[in-house]
């Protein structure tokens, strides 16, 4: 026991791993050759393969279950399946016993919800159909007679035009111009 | 018409991806032997194997939309086998280990107590090599043996246990070496 520990842990430690993969057949096609040529040369690593090709197939064994097991296996699967889309669609479920008398109960609160709408909110709904069209702010509209008052200011403005136009031929007034538009100014 | 027993796993996922149930239970069928064995192989229990297993296909089927077919279905649906049971083995452990502040800290007590939690269906252990073996796997960090079991027990290639454990194939291959190493020397009296 003692001699076949010591051969272990002596093992080629550079290959060991490559010996894992050649066991495998994992290794690539350089790395096999290379294995191959060391294993022919190194009969620690032969003993390692040996105890590979021994050992992990027996731990590999796994347990045979009968046909029986298998189908119910199947059938629980497949149950728990729909319960979990049943859970999944929960609504579903709710509306299809209640398929027959759903609709027809929907449609009859419908229009009692509409004719209750139609009797009691009438008054709201002529305001609404009758609503003002856009109001305007007061401050925006403009009073005719204000309008007016502007239309007379604009000649008053051009009448300094006219006054300098004209005092190169007539002497000039007590009342000037000026004093006329505050005049105008005031009574507005 | 084609039969869809007959169809590929492309196939049936994408038209399970379309809402057509029955093309599901075909693949359930497919890999409910190869789930089951994986999850017993991490377990070493029927009855968590079996829930275990029936859930990673509820949860494939739940999440069929999201898959993207950037890898193959059993890499994909391996992965949720696989992470279920390490799940389980979490809480487990975790629950062992309460257990363990109990008792003390004596290296034999904990040893009998991690060997009875992972193996308490005792018609699946057939003799000391195999009870070792548990206790080694067991014993050993979950990727090395995740990596062990996919290929060893399995059968997977090391390019989809890559896939499966989302890692590159070089450090999937460290993990397979250090496992068998492990369990090579675990087992050196039975030599």
């Amino acid at each position: 026991m003692t001699d076949r520990l010591k051969e272990l842990e002596s093992a080629c430690k550079d290959y060991e791993e490559d010996l894992v993969l050649h066991y495998y057949g994992e290794n690539s096609e350089a790395d096999g050759k290379r294995v191959t040529e060391h294993l022919a040369a190194c009969g620690r690593c032969r003993l390692f393969v040996d105890d590979l090709r021994r050992l992990l197939p027996q731990m590999a064994k796994s347990e045979e279950m009968p046909q029986s097991f298998w189908d119910s296996y199947y059938r629980e699967t497949v149950a728990k399946l729909a319960e979990q889309e049943e859970r999944k669609f929960w609504w579903r479920s709710w509306l299809v016993p209640a398929q027959g008398w759903l609709v027809p109960a929907f449609g009859t609160a419908g229009v009692v919800v509409l004719v209750i709408g139609l009797l009691f909110g009438k008054g709201n709904l002529d305001s609404f159909m009758e609503r003002s069209p856009v109001k305007i702010p007061q401050e925006i509209l403009v009073d005719s007679n204000q309008l007016e008052f502007f239309k007379s200011m604009d000649i008053l403005e051009s009448l300094d035009h006219l006054e300098q136009q004209d005092g190169t031929k007539s002497q000039p007034n007590s009342t000037t111009h000026t004093d006329r538009t505050r005049y105008y100014r005031g009574v507005a | 018409m084609d039969d869809p027993q007959n169809f590929g796993d492309e196939k049936l996922v994408a038209l399970c991806q379309q809402g057509q149930k029955e093309c599901f239970e075909i693949l359930v069928r497919r890999y409910m032997t190869k789930a089951f064995h994986i999850a017993f192989d991490f377990t070493r229990d029927t009855e968590t194997a079996k829930d275990l297993s029936q859930d990673a296909f509820m949860r494939a089927y739940a999440n069929i939309k999201q898959f993207d077919g950037r890898s193959s279905f059993y890499t994909w649906f391996y992965r949720i086998v696989v992470n279920l049971c390490l799940d389980h083995a979490r809480r487990r452990k975790r629950v062992s280990w309460q257990s363990l502040d109990d008792l003390g800290d004596e290296p034999g007590e904990q040893q009998q107590l991690a060997d009875s939690t992972f193996a308490p269906d005792q018609e699946a252990i057939a003799g000391e090599t195999k009870r070792k073996v548990n206790a080694t796997l067991h014993g050993m960090p979950k990727k090395q043996r995740t990596a062990f079991l996919l290929r060893n027990h399995q059968g997977l290639s090391i390019a989809d246990i890559a896939q499966v454990m989302k890692t590159t194939e070089g450090t999937v291959r460290v993990y397979l070496h250090r496992a068998v190493a492990a369990l090579r020397q675990s087992l050196v009296e039975f030599v």
